[in-house]
């Protein structure tokens, strides 16, 4: 085989067919997105408008997406950018989360079977609580316990930043089993929606961008769950509480649903960035006569060299994706993908507003709130500081030199 | 002489503002951001300064300061918010062109009242967009003969165009292919306001920002300066406007990188203060080393801006301007960056710089000046 990037046609079409509606039927309201910080109270029938196959948070959906030739991860690569192009609002009501990525890799078949594949099949949104007051970077500074007790264990503790923590059908919760045993006693826990014990201390944070994704504080006092909601769990030697094996302490499960999930991120700010460079290409060419020649002619190559960056920002996420999808290694190349796109859609929509002029930062258009939201690509599931650490592993051979 | 400090008067001048910044504009920022206004009481305070009407002692103000002490001033201001501290230097606008360019007679018609009154606005319709410097502006002040001027053309990011009196219009005179500029009564016809933006702005809220075209026929009075007004006064003028953009985007910056730095001393990741990772650290010395650079650059552009009209001046302030939008733009991200998810929060002040500087960057922004730059 000879090294090609053309996707299949199906796929770009698939894509487009998505994209379309996504600027018709989803662009519209975000606005109203960002100024309530919610989606539109009609977003259900706006969901049903979607001419391909997408679940909803609440309202399984039995159709399936088809399968490409180019395999799951790069389809959800080009769907997600497809879909958040119009605005990402819609992935709040839509989106799966990455909770039930933590079951697929960590989870017993049984635990897959009951909380992984209903998800994937029918839709519906899990969600990930790792992150706490005191930290977000350094994962082994978790605080919140989980005592055994009896058949049941008992969570104490606050988790934040939830995305999507006051609404998925669950959380997946990490807490130690044993302080004293450090970050390989951490463990991850199935917690569903509605568990006694289990409260939404705050459904939404008040934040600079994404305003309409949910974004909670959520508190566990003496919340019980029953002891096979742990993840991995068999009734044997390897479960809690105490140190897991490698491969089953809590933390390698998180970190690997996160790298899963990179290319995604960076694809979301692609579509952002790619949405501001449309829309302001669109209003130059208006204003053409407005410019000086000489002037214009830089306006051109701004225009030629952020749709080239960001050309590139997608090469990096297919390249990912598809070691993904052969289930290749690609620990690496995910945070190359996440390091590389988003601060660089940061600078695409800030030039676009700066070539309108003062106009460009009103909110009568788009650019602004996209300038606000883009700017949690870079920070959550892994800023780009953390993404450089685990790239430099790679880069100079071994977890022990890079810090 | 060479010479790079600061005179003791400005140094004072310096610390009045950041103490004023500290005390009042930081702690009405968010206020002034949700009501779209400077509150009454705040504008007070900055109004003592004489930053929101400069004028001379002999029109009842407290003098105007040189270029420098101006942009001094604005800097301090802006490390409070810099929503409230340009809002007051472009209201300002209007006090200061008449001071410097009027004639006696416009002088004493508006200045005692522009120093006395604690709640009135002025502003100055200045930037036309596209790239455009002053000295391509469109904005024709032309004479038809018989005493009488033609005025067209449309401004954008005007501030207090619905309340400025006078509201400055500066544009070109097609005769002399030179600067000109106008005093327009807030009363006056041929002067369509565009709507403010319904939602606000990315981060000005706290003035408001209008386009304005304007269509009218003005009498020799109105010319700031009089028909045979020097254009050179004016150049220095405006060109000392511009830069005042450029002050309060550092300000806001220098601001941002105090606020991470302590951040970064206290917040504990992997057992250390986050300041002791380069990943960290390096955000915030490469932030204060572009603060440096583009504080030289302003400053010696604002000198150049006192010596007349000297050749160079007008790219000099472009440069000054194009070079403080793009670094206070990068360091204010980086300050949310060393926040992580905090400074996402609108709990910081981070996020309110974040938007504060790109919007500040949009305003005088020539493609000319530098290429986009993919960050990797
Ligand atoms: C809108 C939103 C949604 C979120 N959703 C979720 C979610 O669903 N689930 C969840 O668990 N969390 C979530 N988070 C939390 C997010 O993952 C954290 O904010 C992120 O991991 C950063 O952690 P922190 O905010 O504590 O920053 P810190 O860890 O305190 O880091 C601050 C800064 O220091 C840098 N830094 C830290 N350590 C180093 C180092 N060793 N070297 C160099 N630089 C370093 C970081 O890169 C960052 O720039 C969300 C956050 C937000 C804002």
């Amino acid at each position: 085989m000879t090294v090609s990037f053309e996707l299949s046609d199906d796929l770009v079409g698939y894509g487009r067919e998505i994209r379309d509606w996504s600027v018709e039927a989803v662009r519209p309201y975000a606005r109203y997105a960002d100024v309530h910080h919610a989606a539109p109270d009609h977003w259900r029938q706006i969901v049903e408008t979607c001419p391909v196959a997408i679940g909803t948070h609440d309202r399984r959906q039995v159709k399936r997406q088809p399968a490409f030739a180019e395999g799951k991860w790069v389809r959800d690569l080009v769907v997600t950018e497809s879909l958040t192009y119009g605005d990402h609002w819609i992935s709040n009501v839509i989106g799966a989360g990455i909770g039930h990525l933590v079951v697929k890799l960590m989870g017993t078949p049984e635990q897959i079977d009951k909380w992984y594949r209903p998800i994937v099949d029918n839709g519906g949104q899990t969600a990930f609580g790792l992150t706490e007051p005191q930290f977000g970077s350094d994962t082994s500074m978790v605080e919140t316990t989980a005592t055994r007790d009896g058949d049941t264990w008992v969570l104490n503790g606050t988790k934040m930043y939830c995305t999507y923590g006051g609404q998925a059908d669950y959380v997946v919760v990490f807490a130690s089993t044993d302080k004293a045993a450090g970050p390989a006693a951490i463990r991850a826990f199935v917690v569903p929606k509605g568990t006694s014990g289990f409260h939404v201390a705050k459904f939404n944070e008040d934040k600079l961008g994404i305003r309409s994704w949910t974004t909670s504080e959520l508190l566990f006092e003496d919340c019980a769950i029953p002891v096979e909601n742990q993840l991995g769990w068999t009734g044997g030697d390897g479960d809690g509480p105490g140190p897991a094996p490698r491969t089953r302490s809590g933390r390698s499960g998180a970190l690997g649903a996160l790298a899963q999930n990179k290319p995604n991120i960076s694809a979301t700010g692609i579509a952002m960035a790619q949405a501001s460079l449309d829309i302001a290409t669109d209003l130059l060419q208006e204003q053409r006569q407005s410019f000086a020649p000489h002037r214009w002619s830089l306006v051109e190559s701004d225009l030629e060299n952020m749709n080239a960056a960001l050309g590139r920002a997608r090469l990096v996420n297919f390249r990912a994706q598809w070691l993904q999808d052969l289930q290749r290694a690609n620990k690496t190349e995910a945070s190359v993908a996440k390091a590389y796109g988003p601060p660089t859609c940061e600078r695409v929509i800030r030039r676009c507003m700066q070539l309108l002029g003062p106009d460009g930062a009103s909110t009568d258009l788009l650019l602004e709130k996209w300038y606000r939201d883009v700017k949690i690509l870079d920070i959550f599931e892994g800023s780009g500081q953390v993404q450089r650490i685990i790239v430099g592993r790679a880069v100079f051979g071994g977890a022990d030199r890079v810090a | 002489m060479f010479e790079l400090d600061l005179s003791e008067e400005q140094i004072a001048v310096r610390d009045l503002s950041r103490d004023l910044a500290t005390r009042v504009l930081a702690g009405a920022a968010r206020d002034a951001e949700t009501n779209r206004r400077v509150p009454d009481e705040v504008w007070r305070q900055v109004f003592e300064t004489g930053l929101t009407a400069p004028a001379s002692e002999d029109h009842g103000g407290g003098g105007i300061p040189d270029t420098l002490t101006h942009l001094v001033a604005l800097e301090g201001l802006a490390t409070g918010d810099p929503g409230i501290a340009i809002a007051a230097m472009w209201s300002g606008g209007s006090a200061l062109l008449v001071g410097l360019c009027g004639t006696a007679a416009q002088q004493y018609a508006y200045l005692p009242r522009l120093a006395s009154d604690r709640q009135g606005r002025g502003g100055v319709a200045l930037y036309e967009g596209f790239g455009r410097a002053p000295s391509e502006y469109q904005t024709r002040i032309e004479h038809l003969g018989s005493g009488t001027w033609q005025v067209a053309g449309t401004k954008v990011a005007v501030p207090f165009a619905a309340e400025a009196d006078p509201l400055v219009l500066v544009g070109t005179d097609p005769t002399t292919g030179e600067l000109r500029a106008a005093l327009i009564p807030p009363d006056a016809g041929g002067v369509a306001i565009g709507p403010r933006p319904e939602h606000g702005h990315l981060g000005l809220d706290a003035v408001p920002l209008h386009t304005v075209t304007f269509d009218l026929t003005i009498g020799p009075g109105q010319l700031l300066g009089g028909p045979g007004a020097a254009a050179g006064l004016l150049v220095g003028a405006v060109g000392r406007l511009r830069l005042s953009v450029a002050a309060a985007a550092i300000g806001c910056a220098a601001r941002s990188v105090e606020y991470a730095a302590a951040y970064a001393n206290e917040r504990i990741a992997f057992g250390k203060p986050l300041a002791a990772f380069q990943g960290v650290s390096f955000l915030l010395a490469d932030a204060a080393i572009q603060i440096e650079a583009c504080r030289l650059d302003l400053w010696r552009a604002g000198v150049r801006v006192d010596a007349g009209p000297i050749g160079g001046l007008e790219r000099a302030v472009s440069h000054a301007v194009n070079y403080a939008g793009s670094v206070a733009a990068s360091v204010t991200r980086d300050a949310v960056q060393v926040l992580g998810g905090h400074g996402f929060m609108r709990d910081h002040p981070v996020e309110r710089w974040y938007r504060a500087a790109a919007a500040l960057s949009t305003i005088d922004f020539d493609p000319t000046y530098a290429a986009f730059a993919p960050a990797l």
